[in-house]
């Protein structure tokens, strides 16, 4: 036991934490976004892989990390306008639609990969670089802080600046304002006079943007190629934190966090003598778990369901 | 829902009128599902002219390599059985507008306890056979139970529920099988052999024509999915999930238990998917491999989209989609074209299947520009 506590206190772990941590917050903060503006976004996942590939080729072909990151943000965003569209012009189920966007980006990126470099596993054949490191000056000295902030990837930063954004985003202006009334209720929403689709497509772009990054961050941060399917139930893992989290920005960073630090412990534990297969379905276990706590105390409550329509 | 033999000729002529519609839901379902494939099949060619590739001889080898060899139609046979049961395993849950996603779990431990009985449990010849198999759907449908309930007693959003299960079971999956089940001495990661009379016979020992694999699980679930469309059609409980996933309220007034029913269709759906479990383990691999199912699980569910949730027609699309697994093998081997192609085809079928509002928008359109101008005139 005291092994473990010693793993889990050291500050190389906490910098893991942050670093694992890092494609939930920001993926989950898109799920959260897409849920509260009334569309599920099951297709985090395919967000994410599109993200991570789109990335590394054109950093690869370009010679440029930032035009490679921004591409596969762009492509994130794309996806999750199509969504809208599919859902909103369609009258798609946004489920299904989903689960069709992510098998398109499956199938999309590994052709995609096999058509420009003829190679199965991925573009670990072309360079393409990674995002940069910040180091803030004067923190690098601090004892643990010091060892555990410095050196972290840029997307990492921005990932733990996603929830503050997120909550600020929703509580304080405008247009999170009418993000959530178009969630809750399209109809009232139309009433007084706010433009439901155009906050919905607004919503699900902004929930692509996120998914994006945390994409990004896999093949140019994570890593420095991309590999097939290389997101591996993410996207899946991020959607869990959102109803985890109890729709709320905070309730969110928290379950996502969560996840990432019981991937980060999975990993640790797997040195030490204990199955490593069975410690990583902890996680999936207390979401669970929680999962059937947090519905059965809604129940208890007499509260109707919250969720938005879209469920 | 008791149905006395129509007496009056006002009842047979309803009767009679009620089948003509059913039947012709039937040919717009099928229909439908053709146009959909060929829009998709178009798409796939048009990706592939566009990559620089040469689609006629990909689709040649895509759309006529399954066909040219007997072994390769055992292998088309042999998928389209697992593929099917696993489309037929969420098409139940789906008719109650439950979006289960948890096949997979449901699969893995169908294999589970297929293999441990199949393996461990000296048995007499045809109760070798059937116990597995039994086993199979019991732990299949023991994971639908789980997040079926959770959804039916709490409100608990079922999309997580499964998804997390799916998590927890693959992993348990894995490490059982690198560790207490695999086969002992052996360097390979996989369990021991099942006995050989728990083997599902190969159709190739009835037939006499070298069908690889393919084995009387095709048999089995063609009366699976005979079995699950009279029990939506014809059955109360088939009635009890229609009705929950067309409209649960009124279900409810009805005096529908619309819990129990969502919970019947979690159960027997994970029964189905666990079937699908124990096909792979006693008629392909004869034993549990590590990750046994790869992505079956997720093109179950396009399976059964397609076939709009109809267990008969999920017979035909898994049929068809499962051709379309084994012409991209055979196109990736032949060709430069990567079998990837076949995954973007069949997205583009889902996604056109979603898109279903789109006659519906066109009607209304339509009928809208007809009232304006019906408007216009009256104004005048």
């Amino acid at each position: 036991m005291n092994s473990v506590l010693d793993v889990v206190l050291s500050s190389a772990f906490l910098a893991a934490v942050l670093r694992v941590a890092t494609p939930y917050l920001l993926a989950a903060m898109g799920g959260l976004v897409a849920e509260r503006a009334g569309i599920s976004n099951i297709a985090l996942e395919g967000q994410m892989l599109s993200a991570a590939c789109t990335g590394a080729l054109v950093a690869g072909y370009s010679g440029s990390v930032a035009a490679g990151a921004l591409a596969g943000v762009a492509v994130a965003v794309l996806l999750g306008v199509l969504l809208a569209a599919l859902r909103l012009e369609l009258g798609a189920d946004a489920i299904i639609a989903g689960i069709g966007l992510n098998l398109l980006a499956s199938g999309g990126t590994a052709y995609a990969v096999f058509t420009l470099l003829d190679d199965k596993g991925g573009t670990s054949g072309l360079k393409s670089g990674t995002l940069p490191t910040v180091t803030l000056p004067g923190i690098e000295h601090i004892p643990v802080v010091g060892e555990v902030l410095s050196g972290q990837n840029l997307v990492t930063w921005l990932a733990f600046l996603a929830a503050p954004f997120v909550a600020w985003l929703f509580f304080r202006t405008r247009f999170g304002f009418h993000l959530r009334a178009v969630g809750e209720m399209p109809d009232a929403a139309a009433s007084v006079g706010i433009a439901v689709r155009r906050v919905q497509y607004a919503g699900l772009a902004l929930s692509g943007a996120l998914a994006g990054l945390a994409g990004v961050f896999l093949s140019m941060g994570y890593v420095s190629f991309f590999v097939r399917d290389m997101t591996a139930g993410r996207g899946f893992i991020a959607l869990a934190a959102v109803f985890l989290g109890g729709l709320r920005p905070w309730g969110v960073f928290l379950a996502a966090l969560g996840f990432g630090a019981a991937e980060a412990l999975a990993v640790q534990l797997g040195t030490l003598d204990v199955p490593p297969q069975l410690v990583s379905t902890i996680p999936y276990a207390m979401t669970l778990l929680a999962l059937a706590l947090y519905a059965w105390r809604r129940k208890r409550r007499g509260v109707g369901e919250v969720a938005p329509a879209s469920l | 829902m008791t149905t006395s033999p129509p007496t009056t000729l006002i009842e047979s002529e309803d009767r009679r009128e009620y089948k003509a519609t059913r039947r012709r839901g039937l040919a717009v379902d099928l229909s439908m599902t053709l146009a959909t494939i060929l829009a998709a099949l178009v798409i796939g060619f048009l990706v592939m002219l566009a990559t620089g590739k040469d689609p006629i001889a990909a689709y040649e080898a895509l759309l006529t390599g399954p066909l040219e060899r007997s072994f390769r139609v055992g292998r088309w046979l042999e998928d389209a059985t697992t593929l099917t049961l696993l489309g037929l395993s969420v098409a139940i849950p789906f008719r109650a507008r439950q979006i289960s996603l948890g096949a997979e779990s449901q699969l893995y431990a169908g294999a589970l306890a297929a293999a441990t009985v199949a393996v461990f449990l000296p048995l007499p010849p045809v109760a070798a056979v059937i116990v597995p198999l039994v086993a199979a759907a019991t732990a299949g449908a023991g994971m639908g139970f789980v997040p079926g309930s959770m959804k039916a007693r709490l409100g608990a959003n079922e999309i997580v529920a499964t998804l997390m299960l799916n998590a927890i079971v693959v992993r348990v999956y894995d490490y059982l099988v690198n560790g207490p089940l695999k086969e002992p001495g052996s360097s390979a990661v996989h369990s021991e052999r099942i006995q050989p009379d728990s083997a599902l016979t190969p159709l190739t020992d009835w037939l006499g024509i070298p069908f690889g694999r393919a084995n009387v699980g095709f048999l089995l679930m063609l009366l699976t999915a005979v079995a699950l469309w009279l029990l939506i059609t014809r059955t109360p409980l088939g009635y009890r999930i229609r009705m929950t996933g067309s409209n649960p309220h009124f279900a409810e007034y009805g005096g529908i238990r619309v819990p129990r029913a969502i919970e019947w269709s979690f159960v027997i759906g994970g029964a189905v998917a666990g079937l699908a479990g124990a096909h792979l383990v006693q008629g392909v691999y004869g034993r549990l491999e590590p990750g046994l199912a790869g992505s079956l699980a997720f093109e179950g569910i396009v399976v059964a989209l397609l076939a709009r949730n109809n267990p008969l027609v999920v017979v035909v699309a898994g049929l068809f989609y499962s051709y379309l697994r084994a012409g991209g093998d055979i196109m990736e081997q032949q060709t430069d074209v990567g079998t990837e192609i076949v995954v973007v085809i069949q997205a583009v079928i889902v996604l056109l299947v979603t898109a279903q509002a789109l006659p519906d928008l066109l009607k209304r359109r339509l009928a809208r520009r007809q009232a304006t101008a019906i408007g216009e005139a009256g104004a005048r």
